[in-house]
Protein backbone atom coordinates (compact mmCIF):
# COMPACT_ATOMS: atom_id res chain seq x y z
CA UNK A 1 0.00 0.00 0.00
CA UNK A 2 1.20 3.18 -0.85
CA UNK A 3 2.02 5.48 2.16
CA UNK A 4 1.79 8.95 0.92
CA UNK A 5 2.11 12.04 3.13
CA UNK A 6 -0.17 14.95 2.55
CA UNK A 7 1.17 18.44 3.97
CA UNK A 8 -1.15 21.06 4.32
CA UNK A 9 0.76 24.27 3.43
CA UNK A 10 0.73 27.33 5.05
CA UNK A 11 0.86 30.66 3.12
CA UNK A 12 1.95 34.29 4.55
CA UNK A 13 1.81 36.88 2.43
CA UNK A 14 1.96 35.32 -1.01
CA UNK A 15 4.92 33.00 0.22
CA UNK A 16 5.38 29.67 1.57
CA UNK A 17 5.96 29.31 4.91
CA UNK A 18 9.48 28.28 5.75
CA UNK A 19 7.75 25.50 8.48
CA UNK A 20 5.67 24.03 5.67
CA UNK A 21 8.55 23.70 3.51
CA UNK A 22 10.25 22.06 6.52
CA UNK A 23 7.33 19.28 6.43
CA UNK A 24 7.88 18.89 3.15
CA UNK A 25 11.27 18.13 3.06
CA UNK A 26 10.86 15.00 5.72
CA UNK A 27 7.96 13.95 4.34
CA UNK A 28 10.49 13.30 0.96
CA UNK A 29 12.50 11.66 3.65
CA UNK A 30 10.08 9.19 4.95
CA UNK A 31 8.23 8.29 1.64
CA UNK A 32 11.71 7.36 -0.32
CA UNK A 33 11.82 4.73 2.07
CA UNK A 34 8.13 3.17 1.05
CA UNK A 35 8.72 4.51 -2.18
CA UNK A 36 5.68 7.00 -1.81
CA UNK A 37 4.96 10.08 -2.79
CA UNK A 38 4.45 13.47 -1.13
CA UNK A 39 1.42 15.72 -1.59
CA UNK A 40 1.43 19.29 -0.96
CA UNK A 41 -2.33 20.73 -0.40
CA UNK A 42 -2.12 24.70 -0.62
CA UNK A 43 -5.44 26.36 -0.12
CA UNK A 44 -5.90 30.03 -0.60
CA UNK A 45 -7.02 32.77 -3.41
CA UNK A 46 -4.40 33.47 -6.14
CA UNK A 47 -2.25 30.28 -5.82
CA UNK A 48 -0.06 29.87 -8.98
CA UNK A 49 3.27 30.93 -7.92
CA UNK A 50 3.03 29.17 -4.74
CA UNK A 51 2.42 26.24 -6.60
CA UNK A 52 4.76 26.59 -8.86
CA UNK A 53 7.51 26.97 -6.32
CA UNK A 54 5.79 24.00 -4.41
CA UNK A 55 6.33 21.42 -7.43
CA UNK A 56 9.99 21.48 -6.08
CA UNK A 57 9.23 20.44 -2.97
CA UNK A 58 6.57 17.40 -3.67
CA UNK A 59 5.51 14.89 -6.17
CA UNK A 60 2.17 16.29 -6.19
CA UNK A 61 1.14 19.83 -5.68
CA UNK A 62 -2.93 19.96 -4.69
CA UNK A 63 -4.26 23.64 -5.08
CA UNK A 64 -7.82 24.40 -4.14
CA UNK A 65 -8.14 28.41 -5.29
CA UNK A 66 -10.87 29.90 -4.51
CA UNK A 67 -12.00 33.24 -3.58
CA UNK A 68 -13.42 32.55 -0.42
CA UNK A 69 -10.44 30.69 0.96
CA UNK A 70 -8.58 34.00 0.64
CA UNK A 71 -8.18 34.25 4.83
CA UNK A 72 -7.67 31.24 6.71
CA UNK A 73 -11.39 29.92 8.90
CA UNK A 74 -11.51 26.67 10.22
CA UNK A 75 -14.94 25.73 8.78
CA UNK A 76 -13.77 26.30 4.98
CA UNK A 77 -10.26 25.05 5.26
CA UNK A 78 -11.82 22.16 7.12
CA UNK A 79 -14.31 21.26 4.95
CA UNK A 80 -11.94 21.99 1.89
CA UNK A 81 -9.41 19.51 3.91
CA UNK A 82 -12.17 16.90 4.34
CA UNK A 83 -12.76 16.78 0.86
CA UNK A 84 -9.04 15.80 0.41
CA UNK A 85 -8.77 13.42 2.50
CA UNK A 86 -11.64 11.30 1.84
CA UNK A 87 -10.98 11.70 -2.29
CA UNK A 88 -7.16 10.83 -2.24
CA UNK A 89 -6.80 8.48 1.20
CA UNK A 90 -3.43 9.66 2.35
CA UNK A 91 -1.46 7.43 4.65
CA UNK A 92 -0.49 10.44 7.27
CA UNK A 93 -1.27 14.50 7.35
CA UNK A 94 1.28 16.89 8.12
CA UNK A 95 0.36 20.30 9.88
CA UNK A 96 2.58 22.92 11.56
CA UNK A 97 1.32 23.65 14.98
CA UNK A 98 0.98 27.13 14.17
CA UNK A 99 -2.37 29.39 15.06
CA UNK A 100 -3.59 28.31 12.44
CA UNK A 101 -2.98 24.73 12.74
CA UNK A 102 -4.00 24.61 16.41
CA UNK A 103 -7.51 26.18 15.26
CA UNK A 104 -7.87 23.77 12.40
CA UNK A 105 -6.07 20.36 12.71
CA UNK A 106 -7.65 19.39 15.94
CA UNK A 107 -11.05 20.19 14.73
CA UNK A 108 -10.28 18.47 11.21
CA UNK A 109 -8.96 15.09 13.45
CA UNK A 110 -12.54 14.77 15.39
CA UNK A 111 -14.29 15.54 12.32
CA UNK A 112 -12.56 12.87 10.84
CA UNK A 113 -12.73 10.22 14.13
CA UNK A 114 -9.13 9.99 13.59
CA UNK A 115 -5.60 9.98 15.24
CA UNK A 116 -3.68 13.41 16.02
CA UNK A 117 -0.21 14.16 17.76
CA UNK A 118 -0.31 18.01 18.20
CA UNK A 119 3.56 20.15 18.95
CA UNK A 120 5.72 17.22 18.08
CA UNK A 121 9.11 17.67 17.11
CA UNK A 122 10.03 14.60 14.67
CA UNK A 123 9.08 11.24 12.71
CA UNK A 124 10.63 8.12 12.25
CA UNK A 125 10.35 4.47 10.97
CA UNK A 126 11.55 2.18 13.02
CA UNK A 127 10.70 -1.12 10.69
CA UNK A 128 6.86 -0.30 9.02
CA UNK A 129 6.04 1.34 12.20
CA UNK A 130 5.80 5.36 12.56
CA UNK A 131 6.85 7.04 15.65
CA UNK A 132 6.89 10.50 16.50
CA UNK A 133 9.01 12.67 18.95
CA UNK A 134 6.81 14.94 21.26
CA UNK A 135 8.29 16.93 24.22
CA UNK A 136 6.22 17.13 27.66
CA UNK A 137 6.31 19.64 30.37
CA UNK A 138 7.57 22.16 28.39
CA UNK A 139 10.81 19.96 27.51
CA UNK A 140 11.84 18.61 30.75
CA UNK A 141 10.72 15.31 29.32
CA UNK A 142 11.03 13.38 26.01
CA UNK A 143 8.50 11.02 24.17
CA UNK A 144 8.15 8.50 21.59
CA UNK A 145 4.91 8.13 20.36
CA UNK A 146 2.68 5.69 18.24
CA UNK A 147 -0.33 5.22 16.55
CA UNK A 148 -3.68 2.23 18.07
CA UNK A 149 -5.45 3.12 14.63
CA UNK A 150 -7.15 5.73 12.76
CA UNK A 151 -7.72 6.34 9.35
CA UNK A 152 -5.00 9.62 7.60
CA UNK A 153 -3.59 9.87 11.37
CA UNK A 154 -2.76 13.69 11.59
CA UNK A 155 0.10 15.17 13.65
CA UNK A 156 1.42 19.11 13.64
CA UNK A 157 4.88 19.86 13.84
CA UNK A 158 6.71 23.00 15.83
CA UNK A 159 8.48 25.28 13.46
CA UNK A 160 11.74 24.55 13.01
CA UNK A 161 12.16 21.10 13.41
CA UNK A 162 13.05 19.99 10.32
CA UNK A 163 15.98 21.17 7.44
CA UNK A 164 14.80 22.36 4.10
CA UNK A 165 15.50 20.51 1.14
CA UNK A 166 15.09 21.63 -2.52
CA UNK A 167 14.36 18.84 -5.43
CA UNK A 168 16.19 19.05 -9.02
CA UNK A 169 12.97 17.82 -10.48
CA UNK A 170 9.66 19.19 -10.33
CA UNK A 171 6.54 17.62 -9.62
CA UNK A 172 3.22 17.93 -11.25
CA UNK A 173 0.18 20.44 -10.21
CA UNK A 174 -3.63 18.80 -9.61
CA UNK A 175 -6.21 21.55 -9.25
CA UNK A 176 -9.26 20.63 -7.28
CA UNK A 177 -12.25 22.34 -7.03
CA UNK A 178 -14.64 22.38 -3.64
CA UNK A 179 -17.82 23.94 -2.91
CA UNK A 180 -16.60 26.21 0.13
CA UNK A 181 -18.86 25.76 3.06
CA UNK A 182 -19.27 29.11 5.96
CA UNK A 183 -20.72 27.95 8.85
CA UNK A 184 -23.40 30.89 9.38
CA UNK A 185 -22.64 31.22 12.98
CA UNK A 186 -19.53 33.02 12.72
CA UNK A 187 -19.63 36.30 10.59
CA UNK A 188 -15.62 37.66 10.22
CA UNK A 189 -16.16 41.16 11.14
CA UNK A 190 -12.45 42.68 11.26
CA UNK A 191 -9.13 41.17 10.16
CA UNK A 192 -6.01 43.11 11.62
CA UNK A 193 -2.85 41.10 10.03
CA UNK A 194 -0.54 43.37 11.44
CA UNK A 195 1.80 45.75 9.12
CA UNK A 196 4.19 44.99 10.79
CA UNK A 197 6.03 41.87 8.58
CA UNK A 198 7.72 40.75 11.28
CA UNK A 199 9.05 37.18 11.38
CA UNK A 200 6.78 35.09 13.59
CA UNK A 201 8.58 34.28 16.57
CA UNK A 202 7.91 30.32 16.70
CA UNK A 203 9.62 30.46 13.02
CA UNK A 204 12.76 32.66 13.15
CA UNK A 205 15.78 30.66 12.86
CA UNK A 206 17.16 33.67 15.03
CA UNK A 207 16.29 34.84 18.25
CA UNK A 208 17.34 37.63 20.52
CA UNK A 209 15.71 37.75 23.92
CA UNK A 210 15.76 40.31 26.41
CA UNK A 211 15.13 39.85 29.99
CA UNK A 212 14.93 42.51 33.30
CA UNK A 213 18.97 43.02 32.59
CA UNK A 214 17.93 45.28 30.09
CA UNK A 215 17.05 48.10 32.27
CA UNK A 216 14.12 49.48 30.32
CA UNK A 217 12.15 49.36 26.90
CA UNK A 218 14.53 51.98 25.60
CA UNK A 219 17.06 49.60 25.46
CA UNK A 220 15.21 46.81 23.11
CA UNK A 221 16.28 49.23 20.14
CA UNK A 222 20.04 48.11 19.52
CA UNK A 223 18.29 44.22 20.01
CA UNK A 224 15.82 45.24 17.21
CA UNK A 225 19.22 46.06 15.35
CA UNK A 226 20.69 42.88 15.93
CA UNK A 227 17.56 41.14 15.20
CA UNK A 228 17.11 43.23 11.76
CA UNK A 229 20.43 42.11 10.55
CA UNK A 230 20.27 37.98 11.32
CA UNK A 231 16.44 38.37 9.45
CA UNK A 232 15.48 36.89 12.97
CA UNK A 233 13.14 38.11 15.69
CA UNK A 234 13.29 40.03 19.40
CA UNK A 235 11.58 38.12 22.17
CA UNK A 236 11.42 38.89 25.63
CA UNK A 237 11.11 37.02 28.98
CA UNK A 238 8.01 37.27 31.37
CA UNK A 239 9.10 40.29 33.46
CA UNK A 240 9.83 42.33 30.36
CA UNK A 241 6.38 41.89 28.97
CA UNK A 242 4.76 42.21 32.71
CA UNK A 243 6.43 45.58 32.91
CA UNK A 244 5.46 46.43 29.63
CA UNK A 245 8.61 47.22 28.06
CA UNK A 246 7.60 44.98 25.11
CA UNK A 247 4.51 43.19 23.73
CA UNK A 248 2.95 39.45 25.31
CA UNK A 249 3.70 38.63 20.95
CA UNK A 250 7.10 38.41 21.95
CA UNK A 251 6.98 36.36 25.10
CA UNK A 252 9.14 33.09 25.20
CA UNK A 253 7.93 30.67 27.93
CA UNK A 254 5.21 28.67 29.50
CA UNK A 255 3.38 31.08 29.44
CA UNK A 256 4.37 32.93 26.21
CA UNK A 257 5.74 30.94 23.20
CA UNK A 258 7.76 27.80 23.18
CA UNK A 259 10.65 28.55 20.51
CA UNK A 260 13.07 26.28 18.97
CA UNK A 261 15.43 28.78 16.85
CA UNK A 262 19.23 27.79 15.35
CA UNK A 263 20.27 30.42 17.36
CA UNK A 264 19.22 31.98 20.40
CA UNK A 265 21.01 34.53 22.70
CA UNK A 266 19.61 35.41 25.89
CA UNK A 267 20.41 38.91 27.36
CA UNK A 268 19.99 39.49 30.93
CA UNK A 269 17.53 36.17 31.32
CA UNK A 270 18.14 35.04 34.53
CA UNK A 271 16.82 31.62 32.94
CA UNK A 272 14.04 31.13 35.71
CA UNK A 273 12.32 27.52 34.51
CA UNK A 274 9.47 29.44 33.25
CA UNK A 275 11.57 31.06 30.38
CA UNK A 276 13.65 27.79 29.88
CA UNK A 277 10.49 25.63 29.30
CA UNK A 278 10.24 27.79 26.09
CA UNK A 279 13.71 27.78 24.47
CA UNK A 280 15.79 24.80 25.71
CA UNK A 281 15.02 23.16 22.67
CA UNK A 282 17.35 25.64 20.57
CA UNK A 283 19.37 24.54 18.67
CA UNK A 284 22.25 26.93 19.68
CA UNK A 285 22.36 29.16 23.11
CA UNK A 286 23.79 32.00 23.57
CA UNK A 287 23.77 33.57 27.53
CA UNK A 288 24.83 36.83 28.18
CA UNK A 289 24.74 37.89 32.10
CA UNK A 290 27.06 39.54 33.95
CA UNK A 291 26.18 37.42 36.95
CA UNK A 292 28.01 34.33 36.26
CA UNK A 293 25.87 32.31 38.45
CA UNK A 294 22.90 33.24 36.67
CA UNK A 295 20.75 29.81 35.96
CA UNK A 296 20.68 30.81 32.32
CA UNK A 297 24.67 29.33 31.70
CA UNK A 298 23.23 25.53 32.66
CA UNK A 299 20.97 25.69 29.62
CA UNK A 300 23.58 27.32 27.19
CA UNK A 301 26.25 26.20 25.05
CA UNK A 302 28.09 29.47 24.91
CA UNK A 303 28.02 32.11 27.92
CA UNK A 304 29.73 35.71 27.96
CA UNK A 305 29.81 36.82 31.30
CA UNK A 306 30.02 40.95 31.10
CA UNK A 307 28.30 44.27 31.12
CA UNK A 308 25.44 43.53 28.52
CA UNK A 309 25.64 47.37 27.57
CA UNK A 310 29.43 46.89 26.70
CA UNK A 311 28.43 43.59 24.48
CA UNK A 312 25.83 44.52 22.55
CA UNK A 313 27.24 46.96 20.52
CA UNK A 314 30.20 45.04 19.52
CA UNK A 315 27.73 42.17 18.73
CA UNK A 316 25.95 44.14 16.49
CA UNK A 317 29.00 45.19 14.69
CA UNK A 318 30.83 41.44 14.56
CA UNK A 319 27.11 40.29 13.13
CA UNK A 320 27.16 42.99 10.52
CA UNK A 321 30.35 41.69 9.21
CA UNK A 322 29.77 38.30 9.15
CA UNK A 323 26.72 39.00 7.04
CA UNK A 324 28.21 41.33 4.98
CA UNK A 325 30.99 38.58 4.52
CA UNK A 326 28.87 36.28 3.80
CA UNK B 1 -26.64 32.06 30.81
CA UNK B 2 -25.09 28.51 31.44
CA UNK B 3 -21.29 28.45 31.01
CA UNK B 4 -19.25 25.40 31.82
CA UNK B 5 -15.47 25.89 31.92
CA UNK B 6 -13.37 22.66 31.30
CA UNK B 7 -10.09 22.94 32.94
CA UNK B 8 -7.05 20.48 33.49
CA UNK B 9 -4.90 19.72 36.69
CA UNK B 10 -1.38 19.84 35.78
CA UNK B 11 2.37 19.12 37.10
CA UNK B 12 3.67 22.66 38.24
CA UNK B 13 6.48 23.85 37.01
CA UNK B 14 8.49 22.80 39.55
CA UNK B 15 7.16 19.92 40.28
CA UNK B 16 10.29 16.63 40.04
CA UNK B 17 9.54 14.40 37.02
CA UNK B 18 10.82 10.68 37.22
CA UNK B 19 11.02 8.61 34.72
CA UNK B 20 10.03 4.78 35.46
CA UNK B 21 12.97 1.97 34.58
CA UNK B 22 10.56 0.79 31.77
CA UNK B 23 10.60 4.01 30.42
CA UNK B 24 6.89 3.72 30.24
CA UNK B 25 5.74 5.56 32.91
CA UNK B 26 5.68 9.42 34.78
CA UNK B 27 6.05 10.00 38.17
CA UNK B 28 5.74 13.33 39.31
CA UNK B 29 6.14 14.85 42.95
CA UNK B 30 3.17 15.91 43.96
CA UNK B 31 3.18 19.17 43.27
CA UNK B 32 0.39 20.42 41.02
CA UNK B 33 -2.20 23.16 39.83
CA UNK B 34 -4.90 24.51 37.59
CA UNK B 35 -3.58 24.89 34.36
CA UNK B 36 -2.42 28.60 33.56
CA UNK B 37 -4.71 29.31 30.71
CA UNK B 38 -7.46 28.00 32.39
CA UNK B 39 -7.44 30.21 35.13
CA UNK B 40 -8.38 32.71 32.65
CA UNK B 41 -11.07 31.15 31.33
CA UNK B 42 -12.30 30.22 35.18
CA UNK B 43 -12.09 34.90 35.52
CA UNK B 44 -14.05 35.40 32.45
CA UNK B 45 -17.04 33.11 33.19
CA UNK B 46 -17.49 34.30 36.60
CA UNK B 47 -17.05 37.98 35.19
CA UNK B 48 -20.12 37.61 31.85
CA UNK B 49 -22.04 36.10 34.92
CA UNK B 50 -21.56 39.06 37.21
CA UNK B 51 -22.04 41.40 34.49
CA UNK B 52 -25.09 39.83 33.44
CA UNK B 53 -26.39 39.34 36.94
CA UNK B 54 -27.52 36.01 36.39
CA UNK B 55 -25.96 33.11 35.00
CA UNK B 56 -24.36 29.74 36.17
CA UNK B 57 -20.73 28.48 35.72
CA UNK B 58 -19.77 25.13 36.33
CA UNK B 59 -16.56 23.64 36.11
CA UNK B 60 -15.65 20.33 35.15
CA UNK B 61 -12.22 18.06 34.61
CA UNK B 62 -11.46 14.33 33.27
CA UNK B 63 -8.95 13.80 35.78
CA UNK B 64 -8.12 11.72 38.56
CA UNK B 65 -9.03 12.32 42.56
CA UNK B 66 -6.24 14.93 43.11
CA UNK B 67 -7.92 17.05 40.35
CA UNK B 68 -10.43 17.90 42.80
CA UNK B 69 -8.04 20.38 44.15
CA UNK B 70 -7.86 22.56 40.62
CA UNK B 71 -11.95 22.44 40.93
CA UNK B 72 -11.65 23.66 44.56
CA UNK B 73 -9.38 26.32 43.53
CA UNK B 74 -12.27 27.36 40.77
CA UNK B 75 -15.21 27.46 43.13
CA UNK B 76 -13.63 29.26 45.69
CA UNK B 77 -12.24 32.11 42.55
CA UNK B 78 -16.88 32.12 42.35
CA UNK B 79 -17.73 29.19 40.35
CA UNK B 80 -21.31 27.65 41.74
CA UNK B 81 -20.48 23.94 41.04
CA UNK B 82 -17.39 21.40 40.20
CA UNK B 83 -17.81 18.20 38.88
CA UNK B 84 -14.80 15.54 38.74
CA UNK B 85 -15.47 12.91 35.47
CA UNK B 86 -12.80 10.44 37.22
CA UNK B 87 -10.28 8.84 34.49
CA UNK B 88 -8.56 5.89 36.92
CA UNK B 89 -7.92 2.78 34.85
CA UNK B 90 -8.18 4.70 31.98
CA UNK B 91 -4.70 3.97 29.77
CA UNK B 92 -3.47 7.49 28.75
CA UNK B 93 -4.61 10.69 27.71
CA UNK B 94 -5.32 10.76 24.14
CA UNK B 95 -6.70 13.99 22.95
CA UNK B 96 -9.75 12.32 21.19
CA UNK B 97 -10.40 10.06 24.52
CA UNK B 98 -11.04 13.44 26.51
CA UNK B 99 -12.20 15.34 23.99
CA UNK B 100 -15.65 12.24 23.44
CA UNK B 101 -15.90 12.43 27.34
CA UNK B 102 -16.18 16.18 27.51
CA UNK B 103 -18.62 16.59 25.16
CA UNK B 104 -20.74 14.02 26.65
CA UNK B 105 -20.53 15.95 29.72
CA UNK B 106 -21.68 19.02 28.21
CA UNK B 107 -24.32 17.44 26.24
CA UNK B 108 -26.04 15.73 29.27
CA UNK B 109 -25.58 19.34 31.42
CA UNK B 110 -26.38 21.91 29.03
CA UNK B 111 -24.89 25.11 28.52
CA UNK B 112 -24.57 28.61 26.03
CA UNK B 113 -21.45 29.14 26.28
CA UNK B 114 -17.95 26.61 27.33
CA UNK B 115 -14.55 28.20 28.28
CA UNK B 116 -11.20 26.31 28.30
CA UNK B 117 -7.71 27.24 28.36
CA UNK B 118 -5.90 27.53 25.01
CA UNK B 119 -3.65 24.61 25.74
CA UNK B 120 -3.08 22.99 28.73
CA UNK B 121 0.77 23.61 30.01
CA UNK B 122 1.67 19.82 30.36
CA UNK B 123 1.86 18.83 26.59
CA UNK B 124 0.71 21.60 25.04
CA UNK B 125 -1.82 19.94 22.75
CA UNK B 126 -4.20 22.84 21.83
CA UNK B 127 -6.82 20.07 20.66
CA UNK B 128 -9.48 19.84 23.24
CA UNK B 129 -11.22 23.02 22.81
CA UNK B 130 -11.54 22.62 18.72
CA UNK B 131 -12.28 19.12 19.30
CA UNK B 132 -15.30 19.34 21.58
CA UNK B 133 -16.90 21.95 19.55
CA UNK B 134 -16.85 19.42 16.22
CA UNK B 135 -18.33 16.82 19.18
CA UNK B 136 -21.07 19.27 20.01
CA UNK B 137 -21.05 20.52 16.33
CA UNK B 138 -20.74 24.40 17.45
CA UNK B 139 -18.89 26.85 16.52
CA UNK B 140 -15.72 27.95 17.97
CA UNK B 141 -12.97 30.87 18.64
CA UNK B 142 -9.06 30.29 19.32
CA UNK B 143 -7.03 32.17 21.79
CA UNK B 144 -9.82 35.23 22.48
CA UNK B 145 -8.45 38.64 24.06
CA UNK B 146 -11.50 40.25 24.24
CA UNK B 147 -15.12 39.13 24.80
CA UNK B 148 -18.28 41.01 24.89
CA UNK B 149 -22.35 39.88 24.99
CA UNK B 150 -24.22 41.87 22.59
CA UNK B 151 -27.30 40.06 23.13
CA UNK B 152 -28.17 36.91 24.91
CA UNK B 153 -27.32 34.89 22.13
CA UNK B 154 -24.71 36.63 20.48
CA UNK B 155 -21.45 37.53 21.38
CA UNK B 156 -18.16 39.20 19.98
CA UNK B 157 -14.70 38.06 20.01
CA UNK B 158 -11.32 39.34 19.57
CA UNK B 159 -8.99 36.46 19.10
CA UNK B 160 -5.20 36.10 17.89
CA UNK B 161 -4.70 34.82 14.35
CA UNK B 162 -1.42 34.71 12.57
CA UNK B 163 0.35 37.54 13.01
CA UNK B 164 -2.45 39.38 14.03
CA UNK B 165 -6.08 39.72 15.56
CA UNK B 166 -9.65 38.76 14.22
CA UNK B 167 -12.99 40.18 15.39
CA UNK B 168 -15.55 37.77 15.09
CA UNK B 169 -19.28 37.60 15.81
CA UNK B 170 -20.54 34.43 17.38
CA UNK B 171 -23.67 32.90 18.07
CA UNK B 172 -24.42 30.72 21.12
CA UNK B 173 -24.04 28.35 21.98
CA UNK B 174 -20.11 28.13 21.06
CA UNK B 175 -17.09 27.31 22.76
CA UNK B 176 -13.99 29.56 23.14
CA UNK B 177 -10.28 28.81 24.16
CA UNK B 178 -8.85 31.89 25.72
CA UNK B 179 -5.50 33.61 25.73
CA UNK B 180 -3.45 35.53 28.36
CA UNK B 181 -4.46 39.53 28.07
CA UNK B 182 -7.93 38.40 28.44
CA UNK B 183 -8.36 39.26 32.05
CA UNK B 184 -6.73 39.00 35.27
CA UNK B 185 -7.81 35.97 37.12
CA UNK B 186 -8.76 37.05 41.04
CA UNK B 187 -7.07 35.81 43.75
CA UNK B 188 -10.09 33.61 46.04
CA UNK B 189 -10.72 35.46 49.24
CA UNK B 190 -10.72 33.50 52.19
CA UNK B 191 -14.79 33.18 52.53
CA UNK B 192 -14.12 31.63 49.17
CA UNK B 193 -11.90 29.46 49.76
CA UNK B 194 -13.97 28.01 53.01
CA UNK B 195 -17.02 27.60 50.95
CA UNK B 196 -14.93 26.06 48.37
CA UNK B 197 -13.89 23.32 51.42
CA UNK B 198 -17.22 22.56 52.31
CA UNK B 199 -18.52 22.57 48.53
CA UNK B 200 -19.10 18.68 47.42
CA UNK B 201 -17.71 17.73 44.34
CA UNK B 202 -19.62 14.97 42.58
CA UNK B 203 -17.23 12.47 40.92
CA UNK B 204 -19.18 11.46 37.83
CA UNK B 205 -19.07 7.85 35.87
CA UNK B 206 -18.56 8.65 31.96
CA UNK B 207 -21.71 5.99 31.60
CA UNK B 208 -23.99 8.46 32.79
CA UNK B 209 -23.83 9.88 30.28
CA UNK B 210 -23.47 6.74 27.89
CA UNK B 211 -19.72 6.38 27.70
CA UNK B 212 -18.50 3.15 28.53
CA UNK B 213 -14.75 3.42 29.95
CA UNK B 214 -13.67 0.06 28.66
CA UNK B 215 -14.81 0.92 25.45
CA UNK B 216 -13.17 4.46 25.94
CA UNK B 217 -9.60 2.64 25.89
CA UNK B 218 -10.47 1.21 21.96
CA UNK B 219 -11.14 4.69 21.31
CA UNK B 220 -7.70 5.90 22.74
CA UNK B 221 -5.67 6.11 18.80
CA UNK B 222 -2.33 6.98 20.64
CA UNK B 223 -0.20 5.89 23.15
CA UNK B 224 3.59 6.29 24.24
CA UNK B 225 6.01 3.83 23.75
CA UNK B 226 8.99 5.63 25.63
CA UNK B 227 9.83 8.15 27.58
CA UNK B 228 13.46 9.86 27.81
CA UNK B 229 14.68 12.90 29.75
CA UNK B 230 16.35 14.95 27.04
CA UNK B 231 19.99 14.44 26.02
CA UNK B 232 21.48 16.98 28.48
CA UNK B 233 23.66 19.96 26.63
CA UNK B 234 27.55 20.11 27.29
CA UNK B 235 28.67 22.16 30.11
CA UNK B 236 28.58 25.84 29.07
CA UNK B 237 31.83 27.00 27.29
CA UNK B 238 32.46 30.29 29.00
CA UNK B 239 33.56 32.79 26.17
CA UNK B 240 36.83 34.54 27.67
CA UNK B 241 38.57 37.68 26.55
CA UNK B 242 40.53 40.70 28.02
CA UNK B 243 37.99 43.56 27.10
CA UNK B 244 33.98 43.28 25.56
CA UNK B 245 35.07 43.14 22.10
CA UNK B 246 37.66 40.44 22.14
CA UNK B 247 34.75 37.96 24.19
CA UNK B 248 32.36 39.19 20.93
CA UNK B 249 35.07 38.58 18.28
CA UNK B 250 35.65 34.78 20.40
CA UNK B 251 31.88 34.34 20.20
CA UNK B 252 31.34 35.14 16.76
CA UNK B 253 34.39 32.74 15.88
CA UNK B 254 32.76 29.64 18.03
CA UNK B 255 29.16 30.13 16.67
CA UNK B 256 30.55 30.13 12.97
CA UNK B 257 33.55 27.69 13.20
CA UNK B 258 32.20 24.93 16.23
CA UNK B 259 28.62 25.59 16.36
CA UNK B 260 28.16 26.20 12.70
CA UNK B 261 25.42 28.05 13.79
CA UNK B 262 25.44 31.51 11.95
Amino acid sequence: MAKDIYVFVECKDGTIRKASLELLSKARELTEKTFSNVYAVAVGFGMNEIAEDLKFFADKVIIVDNQDLKDYRWDTYRGVLEYIIKKYNPFMVFGVATATGKDLFPRLAARLNTAIIADAIGIEYEGEEIKVRKPFFGGKILSWMAFRHGIAPVITFRPNSFAIEKRQTGGEIVEETVEIKKDPRLTTLKLNKGSNHKVDLQEADFIICGGRGMKGSEHFRILEEIAYIMNGRVGASRAVVDSKWREYDDQVGKSGKTVAPKVYIGCGISGALHHTMGMDTSKTIVAINKDPNAPIFQYADYGIVDDLFAILPALKEELKKTKEEN
Amino acid sequence: MKILVFIKHVADTEARILISSDKKTLEIENKYTMSFFDEFAVEEALRIKEKLKEGQVVVCTFGNKKAIEALRTAVAMGADSAFLIDNTDMENDDPMVNAKVLSGFAKREGFDLILCGRQAIDDENACLGPMIAEFLDIPHVSTITKLEIIEIKKILVESEIEGGTALTEVQLPALLTVQKGLNEPRVPLITGVMKAMKTAVPVVDPSEFGIIKNELNNESRTYVLSYEPPSGRPPVKIVEGEAADIKVKNLIELLRNEARAI
